[in-house]
């Protein structure tokens, strides 16, 4: 146990040391900018695969291209008045663009959460037995939290299990 | 409608449907007192459990979550000046300074009773009203409907976020997911990008898991895990309501019944709209203004009553268009489609009795949430102190195994997780997810309709002003869009003047 303690120590040591770096970065994302560009490019690009992804017959009247074709035409009209509004205030009224903050360490922290959920979902997919993802994810996340207690650690694990059981004989879902 | 009262008794008074009651207005009200874990979310992970059961346990049991979720964020708002749910941040503002003065158990009570009272008087009006709407949408033809779809979205991607503009952008990808799949007409498949199984579409159930559930566990980067303690210690005051108060809390329970209803019958607009709208109502006709804020039991009464008189009232448009009143219930739907209950008229006469069942039945939970509220308020306070540490892995497990249940298949929990990632980068953009969920519900019928209506008119679109019908869609249209823009220039012009 003590071992155990002292690796989950050099660890939460580790997190700490690159938290504190990564705490004081953070980036100014020009939220609007990059909302108009993304989603005009997005909308272009939609309407570019549009005659490969949706094959369509000569004799439709409306086909089934209408409709997607009409959302995408108002997505990009959209994309366009965010944009415009933006490069408006930038070269007309010579105002900074509105940007959010991005804080790095909240976004490696996310990362570290999505690699928990990913290697859940892998572990799971490979072994094809839930039970053995859902008590990786349970350990995994208890790390991640820092947590110390014995307590949390049994009570997650086997809630972990319940659930597996509850769906696996409760609810025939053969996993 | 009343041969339908006594087959729909005999379905609805069994120990089954009583028992999932319960259980969905104690867990409902237990999630809506966790601050940042929402109803939806609740439903959402829930929903596969009803994949088994019959409509009317399974419908019972998501609007006891439903409901109690209304009156479950008041019991952190009061507590802890944290409300549960965004629409209980009505109810905080009177009712954590009522409990400041000692008096939180009177607070909870009052905040209980409104809820009940609102909840009630919403599932008498869609009983009344529902079989009625029901009359009037089977007389709606393609072009219609599509303007109601139109209206629909309109709305919704109005109020969501701050900007209307990406509520459309957002609108408009959640339809263009609802394209994914076979061609509701002609069925060729549509963006499967050479994946077999896209050709079924996406399940919009595993996309909500995504979007709503998955997301929340990213979102706990940005929080620190502190522990919760809703302290039951407050609740020791004798919770006596004078008969005073109770006199001073009925008009503006009324009134708020009145205005929950009105604004959950149009699609999109939810449960905080009403309790903003009738707060602000009850306070300029209250004789004791000053007191709002300070811990007005007005105030608290008004906020609860018109958040669960929402509730029933959007399934109005839900049990008769399919249009769904909000995004919760959107999630309902599936529970309805998957035994085979198509929304329409047809849910009303053949049908009846399941669906009138389903609407007593909804009086019946608000009595139960009364009970449960009455008794077990304290404990619901203690369950809430469940640490994040093991509450978190406990969602993502539901989720998973919530995803993998709907067709039985790892593909689909490997779509959620994209769609964890993708809602991830939305709300860095600060785009609104509702509107991508309604989206997806509107989606098909909204289509359908647009090339249905094309089609008999030959291409032409003076189809969708050609009825009495359709003028009033477009007649509502631009005012909701004329007074939408109108609130946001001037919400605009309130943040440059400060």
């Amino acid at each position: 146990m003590k071992e155990k303690q002292s690796w989950m120590d050099r660890l939460d040591e580790k997190r700490d040391a690159i938290g504190r770096k990564l705490s004081e970065k953070e980036i100014k994302l020009p939220v609007d900018l990059v909302t108009g560009v993304f989603f005009l490019l997005l909308g272009a690009v939609i309407l570019a695969v549009m005659p490969s992804q949706v094959p369509v017959s000569d004799t439709d009247v409306v086909n089934g291209r209408a409709f997607p074709t009409l959302l995408m035409v108002v997505m990009m009209i959209c994309s366009g008045m965010v944009l415009a509004k933006e490069l408006y205030q930038i070269f007309v009224k010579k105002m900074p663009p509105a940007t959010k903050n991005i804080n790095l360490l909240v976004e490696v922290k996310a990362l570290e959460i999505l690699a928990i959920l990913l290697l859940t979902y892998v572990i799971c997919r490979v072994m094809d037995l839930f039970v053995i993802g859902a008590i990786f994810c349970s350990l995994a996340f208890l790390v991640y939290f820092r947590c110390r207690k014995v307590s949390y650690y049994a009570i997650t694990l086997t809630m972990a299990v319940l659930i597996w059981v509850a769906f696996r004989f409760g609810l025939n879902v053969n996993f | 409608m009343l041969e339908f009262i006594g087959p729909a008794l005999e379905h609805l008074f069994t120990v089954e449907n009583f028992l999932w009651i319960n259980l969905g207005v104690f867990i409902g009200s237990v999630f809506a007192a966790v601050p940042g874990l929402t109803v939806i979310l609740c439903v959402i992970l829930f929903l596969p459990f009803t994949y088994r059961m019959t409509a009317i346990p399974g419908m019972m049991f998501l609007l006891g979550i439903y409901c109690a979720g209304g009156y479950g964020g008041s019991v952190s708002a009061i507590l802890i000046n944290t409300p549960g749910t965004p629409h209980a941040a009505t109810t905080m503002m009177d009712g954590h300074p009522l409990s400041q003065k000692g008096r939180t158990k009177a607070a909870l009570k009052i905040a209980l009773y409104a809820s009940a009272f609102g909840g009630i008087f919403s599932a008498l009006m869609l009983l009344f009203l529902g079989p009625q709407v029901a009359e009037i949408a089977a007389q709606l033809g393609t072009a219609e409907y599509f303007m109601v779809c139109l209206f629909g979205l309109t709305i919704i991607a109005g109020v969501s976020g701050k900007s209307m503009v990406k509520g459309v952008i957002a609108a408009c990808i959640g339809l263009l997911i609802s394209c994914i799949g076979a061609d509701p007409m002609t069925s060729y498949d549509r963006f499967t990008f050479g994946i077999p199984r896209l050709y079924l579409g996406l399940d919009l159930a595993i996309c909500l898991i995504g979007l709503f559930a998955l997301v929340e566990i990213l979102a706990k980067a940005e929080k620190k895990p502190g522990p919760l303690v809703l302290d039951t210690k407050k609740m020791n005051d004798d919770g006596k309501i004078t008969k005073e108060e109770y006199k001073r809390m009925l008009r503006p329970t009324l009134i708020s019944s009145i205005i929950g209803v009105m604004v959950g019958i149009v699609p999109g607009t939810g449960a905080s709209e009403a309790s903003w709208f009738s707060y602000d109502r009850a306070k300029a006709m209250s004789k004791h203004k000053e007191e709002f804020g300070h811990g007005s039991v007005e105030g608290i009464a008004a906020a609860e009553a018109a958040n669960n008189a929402v509730t029933g009232a959007t399934l109005i448009p839900l049990l008769t268009m399919g249009i769904p009143g909000d995004g919760t219930v959107a999630i309902m739907l599936s529970a309805l489609m998957i035994n085979g209950l198509n929304p329409g008229l047809s849910l009303f006469t053949t049908q009846g009795d399941i669906m009138y069942a389903i609407m007593i039945g909804l009086v019946f939970v608000n009595l139960f949430m009364l009970l449960q509220g009455s008794f077990l308020t304290k404990l619901f306070a203690k369950v809430v102190s469940i640490p994040q540490e093991i509450l978190t892995p406990i969602i993502v497990l539901f989720c998973f195994a919530g995803a993998y249940s709907v067709n039985k298949n790892y593909f689909d929990v490997g779509v959620a997780l994209i769609f964890a990632v993708v809602a991830w980068l939305l709300r860095k953009l600060d785009m609104p997810p509702v509107p991508i969920l309604l989206g997806m519900v509107l989606g098909n019928m909204t289509e359908t309709n647009f090339r249905r209506a094309l089609l008999i008119s030959n291409g032409s679109p003076a189809i969708f002003v050609s009825s009495v019908y359709c003028i009033v869609f477009v007649v509502l249209i631009v005012l909701a869009m004329a007074t939408l823009i109108r609130s946001k220039m001037k919400e605009a012009k309130a943040e440059r003047n400060k």
